[in-house]
Protein backbone atom coordinates (compact mmCIF):
# COMPACT_ATOMS: atom_id res chain seq x y z
CA UNK A 1 0.00 0.00 0.00
CA UNK A 2 1.29 3.46 -0.87
CA UNK A 3 2.33 5.66 2.04
CA UNK A 4 -0.54 7.89 3.19
CA UNK A 5 -3.14 5.69 1.51
CA UNK A 6 -5.76 4.56 4.00
CA UNK A 7 -6.76 0.92 4.18
CA UNK A 8 -10.26 0.34 2.85
CA UNK A 9 -12.82 -1.08 5.23
CA UNK A 10 -14.57 -4.38 4.43
CA UNK A 11 -17.78 -2.41 3.89
CA UNK A 12 -16.02 -0.04 1.45
CA UNK A 13 -14.63 -3.01 -0.54
CA UNK A 14 -18.06 -4.68 -0.63
CA UNK A 15 -19.59 -1.38 -1.84
CA UNK A 16 -16.92 -1.02 -4.55
CA UNK A 17 -17.71 -4.56 -5.75
CA UNK A 18 -21.48 -3.96 -5.69
CA UNK A 19 -21.09 -0.64 -7.54
CA UNK A 20 -18.90 -2.36 -10.16
CA UNK A 21 -21.52 -5.11 -10.62
CA UNK A 22 -24.30 -2.50 -10.88
CA UNK A 23 -22.37 -0.42 -13.45
CA UNK A 24 -21.51 -3.43 -15.62
CA UNK A 25 -24.91 -5.11 -15.54
CA UNK A 26 -23.75 -8.67 -16.19
CA UNK A 27 -20.31 -8.22 -14.72
CA UNK A 28 -17.38 -10.51 -15.47
CA UNK A 29 -14.99 -11.21 -12.57
CA UNK A 30 -12.07 -9.59 -14.42
CA UNK A 31 -14.05 -6.33 -14.79
CA UNK A 32 -15.05 -6.37 -11.13
CA UNK A 33 -11.46 -7.14 -10.16
CA UNK A 34 -10.24 -4.14 -12.14
CA UNK A 35 -12.92 -1.72 -10.87
CA UNK A 36 -12.74 -2.83 -7.24
CA UNK A 37 -8.93 -2.90 -7.30
CA UNK A 38 -8.53 -6.31 -5.64
CA UNK A 39 -6.36 -9.39 -6.08
CA UNK A 40 -8.06 -12.42 -7.63
CA UNK A 41 -7.84 -14.40 -4.40
CA UNK A 42 -9.50 -11.66 -2.34
CA UNK A 43 -12.13 -10.98 -5.01
CA UNK A 44 -13.23 -14.64 -4.99
CA UNK A 45 -13.62 -14.52 -1.22
CA UNK A 46 -15.68 -11.31 -1.33
CA UNK A 47 -17.85 -12.55 -4.23
CA UNK A 48 -18.61 -15.76 -2.34
CA UNK A 49 -19.52 -13.72 0.74
CA UNK A 50 -21.81 -11.34 -1.20
CA UNK A 51 -23.47 -14.27 -3.00
CA UNK A 52 -24.07 -16.03 0.33
CA UNK A 53 -25.69 -12.84 1.68
CA UNK A 54 -28.00 -12.74 -1.33
CA UNK A 55 -26.76 -9.36 -2.58
CA UNK A 56 -25.44 -10.69 -5.91
CA UNK A 57 -26.13 -13.81 -7.99
CA UNK A 58 -23.82 -15.76 -10.24
CA UNK A 59 -24.67 -16.97 -13.76
CA UNK A 60 -22.57 -19.69 -15.35
CA UNK A 61 -22.77 -20.15 -19.14
CA UNK A 62 -20.13 -22.64 -20.24
CA UNK A 63 -16.78 -21.14 -19.35
CA UNK A 64 -18.22 -17.68 -18.74
CA UNK A 65 -19.19 -16.59 -15.26
CA UNK A 66 -21.05 -13.31 -14.67
CA UNK A 67 -22.53 -11.57 -11.65
CA UNK A 68 -25.75 -9.56 -11.26
CA UNK A 69 -27.24 -7.55 -8.44
CA UNK A 70 -30.24 -9.18 -6.76
CA UNK A 71 -33.24 -7.00 -5.71
CA UNK A 72 -31.83 -7.24 -2.16
CA UNK A 73 -28.50 -5.96 -3.46
CA UNK A 74 -30.19 -3.03 -5.23
CA UNK A 75 -32.07 -1.96 -2.10
CA UNK A 76 -28.89 -2.42 -0.01
CA UNK A 77 -27.01 -0.05 -2.36
CA UNK A 78 -29.81 2.55 -2.09
CA UNK A 79 -29.77 2.31 1.73
CA UNK A 80 -25.99 2.59 1.73
CA UNK A 81 -26.13 5.66 -0.53
CA UNK A 82 -28.26 7.44 2.08
CA UNK A 83 -26.12 6.19 4.97
CA UNK A 84 -22.92 7.30 3.21
CA UNK A 85 -24.35 10.77 2.62
CA UNK A 86 -25.33 11.08 6.30
CA UNK A 87 -21.94 9.81 7.49
CA UNK A 88 -20.03 12.19 5.18
CA UNK A 89 -22.06 15.10 6.57
CA UNK A 90 -20.48 14.50 9.97
CA UNK A 91 -17.01 14.37 8.39
CA UNK A 92 -16.74 10.58 8.51
CA UNK A 93 -16.01 8.00 5.84
CA UNK A 94 -17.23 4.45 5.27
CA UNK B 1 -49.70 31.59 28.98
CA UNK B 2 -47.07 34.31 28.34
CA UNK B 3 -46.13 34.71 24.67
CA UNK B 4 -42.44 34.12 25.50
CA UNK B 5 -43.23 30.70 26.96
CA UNK B 6 -45.42 29.82 23.97
CA UNK B 7 -42.68 30.79 21.49
CA UNK B 8 -40.14 28.80 23.54
CA UNK B 9 -42.49 25.80 23.54
CA UNK B 10 -42.99 25.93 19.74
CA UNK B 11 -39.29 26.42 18.89
CA UNK B 12 -38.10 23.77 21.35
CA UNK B 13 -40.65 21.16 20.31
CA UNK B 14 -39.64 21.59 16.64
CA UNK B 15 -35.94 21.46 17.57
CA UNK B 16 -36.65 18.30 19.60
CA UNK B 17 -38.29 16.62 16.60
CA UNK B 18 -35.26 17.40 14.41
CA UNK B 19 -32.90 16.14 17.14
CA UNK B 20 -34.84 12.85 17.42
CA UNK B 21 -34.94 12.52 13.61
CA UNK B 22 -31.15 13.04 13.44
CA UNK B 23 -30.73 10.46 16.21
CA UNK B 24 -32.80 7.94 14.20
CA UNK B 25 -30.80 8.47 10.98
CA UNK B 26 -27.52 8.20 12.89
CA UNK B 27 -28.77 4.92 14.43
CA UNK B 28 -29.80 3.67 10.97
CA UNK B 29 -26.44 4.58 9.41
CA UNK B 30 -24.60 3.02 12.36
CA UNK B 31 -26.22 -0.36 11.63
CA UNK B 32 -24.13 -0.50 8.44
CA UNK B 33 -21.06 1.55 9.34
CA UNK B 34 -20.53 0.71 13.06
CA UNK B 35 -18.75 3.94 14.03
CA UNK B 36 -18.29 5.24 17.59
CA UNK B 37 -18.98 8.79 16.34
CA UNK B 38 -22.31 7.73 14.80
CA UNK B 39 -23.22 5.90 18.01
CA UNK B 40 -22.39 9.05 20.00
CA UNK B 41 -24.39 11.24 17.60
CA UNK B 42 -27.36 8.88 17.87
CA UNK B 43 -27.33 8.78 21.69
CA UNK B 44 -26.41 12.49 22.00
CA UNK B 45 -29.22 13.75 19.77
CA UNK B 46 -31.70 11.39 21.43
CA UNK B 47 -30.82 12.87 24.86
CA UNK B 48 -30.97 16.36 23.36
CA UNK B 49 -34.39 15.62 21.88
CA UNK B 50 -35.76 14.33 25.21
CA UNK B 51 -34.25 17.33 27.02
CA UNK B 52 -35.87 19.78 24.61
CA UNK B 53 -39.23 17.99 24.96
CA UNK B 54 -38.96 18.34 28.76
CA UNK B 55 -38.08 22.05 28.47
CA UNK B 56 -40.91 22.63 25.98
CA UNK B 57 -43.29 20.79 28.33
CA UNK B 58 -42.14 22.92 31.27
CA UNK B 59 -42.78 26.12 29.27
CA UNK B 60 -46.21 24.85 28.24
CA UNK B 61 -47.32 23.72 31.70
CA UNK B 62 -45.78 26.49 33.83
CA UNK B 63 -46.24 29.26 31.23
CA UNK B 64 -42.69 30.46 31.93
CA UNK B 65 -39.26 30.09 30.33
CA UNK B 66 -36.10 28.83 32.03
CA UNK B 67 -34.96 32.42 32.70
CA UNK B 68 -38.29 33.24 34.40
CA UNK B 69 -38.03 30.11 36.55
CA UNK B 70 -34.39 30.91 37.46
CA UNK B 71 -35.13 34.55 38.27
CA UNK B 72 -38.44 34.43 40.14
CA UNK B 73 -39.77 31.63 42.32
CA UNK B 74 -41.97 33.59 44.73
CA UNK B 75 -45.76 33.47 44.58
CA UNK B 76 -46.21 29.85 43.54
CA UNK B 77 -46.96 26.65 45.42
CA UNK B 78 -44.16 24.48 46.77
CA UNK B 79 -45.07 21.50 44.57
CA UNK B 80 -45.16 23.67 41.41
CA UNK B 81 -41.77 25.13 42.28
CA UNK B 82 -40.24 21.68 42.88
CA UNK B 83 -41.68 20.32 39.62
CA UNK B 84 -40.45 23.21 37.47
CA UNK B 85 -37.04 23.10 39.19
CA UNK B 86 -36.75 19.35 38.60
CA UNK B 87 -37.83 19.68 34.97
CA UNK B 88 -35.35 22.50 34.34
CA UNK B 89 -32.52 20.60 36.06
CA UNK B 90 -33.33 17.49 34.01
CA UNK B 91 -33.34 19.51 30.77
CA UNK B 92 -30.01 21.21 31.53
CA UNK B 93 -28.40 17.93 32.63
CA UNK B 94 -29.65 16.03 29.57
CA UNK B 95 -28.40 18.82 27.30
CA UNK B 96 -24.98 18.83 28.94
CA UNK B 97 -24.68 15.02 28.85
CA UNK B 98 -25.88 14.98 25.21
CA UNK B 99 -23.13 17.36 24.03
CA UNK B 100 -20.65 15.51 26.25
CA UNK B 101 -21.50 12.21 24.50
CA UNK B 102 -21.15 13.84 21.05
CA UNK B 103 -17.85 15.48 22.03
CA UNK B 104 -16.49 12.17 23.41
CA UNK B 105 -17.55 10.44 20.18
CA UNK B 106 -15.58 12.96 18.11
CA UNK B 107 -12.64 12.83 20.54
CA UNK B 108 -12.45 9.04 20.34
CA UNK B 109 -12.53 9.26 16.57
CA UNK B 110 -9.66 11.75 16.50
CA UNK B 111 -7.49 11.04 19.56
CA UNK B 112 -8.27 7.45 20.57
CA UNK B 113 -9.99 6.22 23.71
CA UNK B 114 -8.07 7.91 26.51
CA UNK B 115 -10.22 11.07 26.58
CA UNK B 116 -13.51 11.82 28.25
CA UNK B 117 -13.26 10.32 31.72
CA UNK B 118 -13.06 13.54 33.79
CA UNK B 119 -15.94 15.40 32.13
CA UNK B 120 -18.83 13.18 33.41
CA UNK B 121 -17.65 13.72 37.01
CA UNK B 122 -17.78 17.48 36.46
CA UNK B 123 -21.34 17.16 35.12
CA UNK B 124 -22.47 15.18 38.19
CA UNK B 125 -20.76 17.61 40.59
CA UNK B 126 -22.53 20.55 39.00
CA UNK B 127 -25.97 19.17 39.94
CA UNK B 128 -25.28 19.92 43.62
CA UNK B 129 -25.66 23.70 43.24
CA UNK B 130 -28.70 25.99 42.84
CA UNK B 131 -30.69 26.25 39.59
CA UNK B 132 -29.24 29.69 38.80
CA UNK B 133 -25.65 28.53 39.31
CA UNK B 134 -26.41 25.22 37.66
CA UNK B 135 -27.89 26.98 34.60
CA UNK B 136 -24.77 29.11 34.21
CA UNK B 137 -22.46 26.12 34.76
CA UNK B 138 -24.49 23.97 32.40
CA UNK B 139 -24.50 26.52 29.58
CA UNK B 140 -20.79 27.20 30.16
CA UNK B 141 -19.87 23.49 30.04
CA UNK B 142 -22.15 23.03 27.02
CA UNK B 143 -20.39 25.95 25.30
CA UNK B 144 -16.98 24.38 25.84
CA UNK B 145 -18.26 21.01 24.58
CA UNK B 146 -19.87 22.64 21.53
CA UNK B 147 -16.68 24.58 20.76
CA UNK B 148 -14.83 21.24 20.83
CA UNK B 149 -17.46 19.60 18.55
CA UNK B 150 -17.26 22.52 16.07
CA UNK B 151 -13.44 22.32 16.08
CA UNK B 152 -13.50 18.55 15.49
CA UNK B 153 -16.15 19.00 12.80
CA UNK B 154 -13.88 21.51 11.06
CA UNK B 155 -10.91 19.13 11.27
CA UNK B 156 -12.87 16.15 9.93
CA UNK B 157 -14.57 18.23 7.23
CA UNK B 158 -11.23 19.49 5.91
CA UNK B 159 -10.12 15.85 5.56
CA UNK B 160 -13.09 13.92 4.19
CA UNK B 161 -16.32 15.90 4.43
CA UNK B 162 -18.98 15.48 1.75
CA UNK B 163 -20.65 18.34 -0.07
CA UNK B 164 -23.43 18.50 2.55
CA UNK B 165 -21.08 18.55 5.54
CA UNK B 166 -21.04 22.38 5.65
CA UNK B 167 -24.73 22.23 6.68
CA UNK B 168 -23.84 20.14 9.75
CA UNK B 169 -21.02 22.55 10.54
CA UNK B 170 -23.36 25.56 10.22
CA UNK B 171 -25.87 23.74 12.46
CA UNK B 172 -23.28 23.22 15.21
CA UNK B 173 -22.01 26.82 14.80
CA UNK B 174 -25.56 28.19 15.17
CA UNK B 175 -26.21 25.99 18.22
CA UNK B 176 -22.89 27.23 19.65
CA UNK B 177 -23.89 30.87 19.01
CA UNK B 178 -27.30 30.16 20.55
CA UNK B 179 -25.68 28.87 23.74
CA UNK B 180 -23.49 32.00 23.96
CA UNK B 181 -26.69 34.08 23.91
CA UNK B 182 -28.48 31.69 26.30
CA UNK B 183 -25.58 31.88 28.77
CA UNK B 184 -25.70 35.69 28.71
CA UNK B 185 -29.51 35.63 29.08
CA UNK B 186 -29.22 33.47 32.23
CA UNK B 187 -26.41 35.69 33.60
CA UNK B 188 -28.41 38.90 33.18
CA UNK B 189 -31.81 37.19 33.59
CA UNK B 190 -33.01 38.62 30.26
CA UNK B 191 -36.14 36.91 28.89
CA UNK B 192 -35.78 38.67 25.52
CA UNK B 193 -32.23 37.39 25.07
CA UNK B 194 -33.39 33.92 26.10
CA UNK B 195 -35.94 33.93 23.27
CA UNK B 196 -33.29 35.13 20.79
CA UNK B 197 -30.99 32.28 21.93
CA UNK B 198 -33.81 29.73 21.59
CA UNK B 199 -34.59 31.06 18.08
CA UNK B 200 -30.92 30.80 17.00
CA UNK B 201 -30.81 27.26 18.39
CA UNK B 202 -33.90 26.44 16.33
CA UNK B 203 -32.16 27.80 13.19
CA UNK B 204 -29.29 25.42 13.95
CA UNK B 205 -31.70 22.48 14.10
CA UNK B 206 -33.35 23.75 10.91
CA UNK B 207 -29.98 23.55 9.14
CA UNK B 208 -29.65 20.00 10.48
CA UNK B 209 -33.12 19.15 9.16
CA UNK B 210 -32.22 20.46 5.68
CA UNK B 211 -29.07 18.30 5.79
CA UNK B 212 -30.99 15.15 6.84
CA UNK B 213 -33.65 15.67 4.14
CA UNK B 214 -31.07 16.45 1.43
CA UNK B 215 -28.86 13.50 2.35
CA UNK B 216 -31.92 11.24 2.03
CA UNK B 217 -32.86 12.72 -1.38
CA UNK B 218 -29.53 13.50 -3.02
CA UNK B 219 -27.09 10.93 -1.62
CA UNK B 220 -23.33 11.29 -1.15
CA UNK B 221 -21.34 14.10 -2.75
Amino acid sequence: MAQGEKQRSVLRINLDILNAVRDEGEAKPTHILYKANLSHERLVKYLEDLTAKGLIEMKQEGENRTYNLTPKGVSFLIEMRHAESFVQGFGLAI
Amino acid sequence: MASGALITFCLNIMSALVALLTSYYAYKANRYVSSSVLWAISIGFMLLGFGLVIDAGTSLISGRTLVDITGRTAGESFSDRVLTLLASLTYLTLQMVAYLVIAIGYARSTYGRQLGTAAPAAAVGATLVSLYTFSILSYFVTLILLAFVVFQGLLLRSGRGGRLSWMVLIAFLLIFAAHCVLLVSVLVLGPGLFLVGTAIQFLGFLSLLIFVVRSEVIGPG
